[in-house]
């Protein structure tokens, strides 16, 4: 267990030395959009499925911020540890490959949640904003951090070069998040049916939509979808992160 | 007595059918100082690899004191500190002391004990007052040492130092010999690979010689030589001897221009009866010449059967 949690504390190290470049940032874009959206418009907007524009965004903003986070840190760790050869050190350790992988997807995972919380305190202090079902929104952004950390691990797996992270996120997880209602609900696209369209076959939308339930109460999707939905990525990422590390996929010759 | 390490009918083939390992089989003793010779390509780097995880062969398998390094990989690495050919060093946050004490940490070595071995590496190497800086601080020298320290930090049984010495000052490279000798003194198995023959001759009580992905020699420096390369005596003679005499069909005997030359040694009792046979056949010995080879001839001898390498 000493080098599983040598390595989790490395993974943990690198973002936390650096917390000025890799925590400091996001937080501080969703604390903006709380300041735009929560301070200057909001009044403006009116009410979404009965509650104020702010309140409806912030579990989007929030599920964003822990999954964007979870998947960039394992992402670049292990590219960087791969373009570096430093990679070699644990592969040539007595850590299992499996150890290997949990303690990366761990680090993501907890990079992801460091953030989430910084902007959920942000949001009380500032919003007053609370949550509703405590103990279903940790275990959802639990989940989620967790599959999309795994998710970032399979990235920083696949691709050759930093342009492969952008390309994985251009195409994949923005569309992914922009789709799938973080800014808006699906009774707000009447007028527009092929977005709406769009928006409903986005698993996305039902992560978001549960979560959106966990902390605010909404009904458009349950709680219970959600997490079900939430658990089956986690579940399908981690495992495939797993065999892929145990193959040596990209890191053996 | 088991094998530090035993590679069985190791194979190697990359993508694009590159064959680095052709059927690589070799033993190598507990206790003995071990090197592993062969031109660049020969297949030394891939062979390392492949205990180190980095390489998965594709037939054959790696016994790393008796645990399989591709199934008791675990067990495996645990055995052994890898010193690699290349600076690959966690250079992105980690200061030099951190290396340490993380590579000791996967190797499940308790942070307090990491320190304190961690300590006493860095004062041995010279690294000490540059235990606080990052890996980019350093000098080539440096970094060669601090790679020296990490394959040392978990104290294993086996080291294996892929060309240690490669491209460091002289001083070091002293220091690096003496530091492995009394290592292997120890008790340590040592298997090194480099360039330097004189390095190999002078420290591995075996050698062995890879090419094209094969094992083609192996034995003691001096076993080599003799056996590959034996001595060659050049014996000049007043007259000219115009025959071969009899009885020295042993050592390969042949004329040349003025001299007879024989593959053998002036302690072998059966040269010295020759020479004495010539004298009581009224020759007159001008000269006795013993050509002894090099490491590096036995070699080039051993290597050197593609000429288009380097027309």
């Amino acid at each position: 267990m000493i080098g599983f949690y040598t390595y989790f504390k490395r993974e943990v190290a690198r973002f936390m030395q650096d917390a000025l470049n890799t925590i400091a940032p996001s937080a501080t874009s969703v604390i903006l959009y709380i300041m735009i959206f929560g301070v200057a418009l909001a009044t403006r907007l009116g009410l979404v499925e009965g509650q104020s524009y702010t309140r409806f965004m912030m579990p989007g903003l929030i599920l964003v911020s822990v999954i964007t986070n979870s998947f960039y840190n394992p992402a670049f760790s292990i590219l960087q540890s791969r373009l570096y050869g430093n990679i070699a050190d644990v592969l040539s350790s007595p850590l299992a490959t499996s150890q290997i992988a949990l303690a990366v997807i761990l680090a993501g995972m907890l990079r992801g949640l460091v953030v989430g919380t910084l902007i959920s305190l942000t949001a009380w202090l500032v919003l007053g904003f609370q949550v509703q079902e405590p103990l279903f929104t940790l275990l959802y952004l639990l989940l989620a951090s967790m599959g999309f950390a795994a998710l970032g691990s399979i990235a920083g797996l696949w691709t050759h070069g930093w342009e492969g992270v952008n390309v994985i996120t251009v195409f994949f997880l923005d569309p992914l998040v922009l789709l799938g209602g973080v800014f808006y609900s699906l009774e707000m696209l009447q007028s527009a049916p092929l977005l709406k369209t769009i928006t409903e076959i986005n698993p996305f939308t039902t992560i978001i939509g549960g979560l959106r339930a966990a902390m605010i109460g909404t009904t458009e999707i349950s709680v219970e979808s959600g997490l079900l939905l939430t658990g089956i990525l986690a579940l399908i990422f981690v495992s495939l992160a797993l065999v892929l590390f145990h193959r040596g996929y990209h890191l053996k010759a | 007595m088991e094998c530090a390490i035993s590679f069985q009918n190791l194979h190697k083939t990359y993508a694009g059918h590159v064959e680095a390992l052709k059927g690589l089989s070799l033993d190598v003793q507990r206790g003995e100082f071990m090197g592993l010779l062969g031109l660049n390509g020969a297949g030394k780097t891939t062979s390392i690899n492949v205990i180190a995880g980095l390489v998965r062969p594709t037939s054959g398998s790696v016994l790393v004191n008796g645990f399989d390094a591709i199934k008791q990989y675990r067990l495996a690495h645990a055995q052994v500190g890898i010193a690699p050919q290349e600076e690959v060093l966690d250079s992105s946050f980690l200061n030099v002391m951190q290396i340490l004490v993380y590579q000791a940490g996967y190797f499940g070595i308790a942070p307090r004990e990491a320190t304190k071995r961690a300590d006493a590496l860095l004062q041995e190497f010279g690294l000490w007052e540059k235990r606080k800086s990052n890996v980019v601080e350093l000098s080539g020298g440096m970094k060669r040492r601090l790679i020296l320290a990490k394959a040392l930090i978990h104290d294993p049984p086996i080291l294996i130092l892929d060309e240690p010495t490669a491209g460091v000052d002289v001083a070091l490279r002293h220091h690096i010999w003496e530091r492995m000798t009394a290592l292997n003194k120890a008790g340590k198995t040592i298997l090194l690979t480099t360039h330097y023959l004189e390095e190999a001759e002078q420290l591995c009580k075996r050698i062995a010689i890879l090419h094209n992905g094969g094992l083609v020699a192996t034995g003691s420096p001096h076993e080599l030589i003799t056996k590959i390369l034996p001595d060659q005596l050049e014996i000049r003679t007043d007259p000219l001897l115009k025959a071969i005499p009899e009885g020295l069909d042993k050592f390969s005997p042949h004329l040349d221009e003025d001299c007879l030359c024989l593959q053998g040694s002036l302690s072998d009792p059966q040269v010295m009866n020759a020479l004495v046979s010539l004298v009581q056949h009224s020759y007159k010995i001008i000269s006795v010449e013993q050509k002894r080879a090099r490491l590096e001839d036995v070699f080039l001898q051993l290597t050197s059967t593609d000429k288009t390498r380097y027309p």
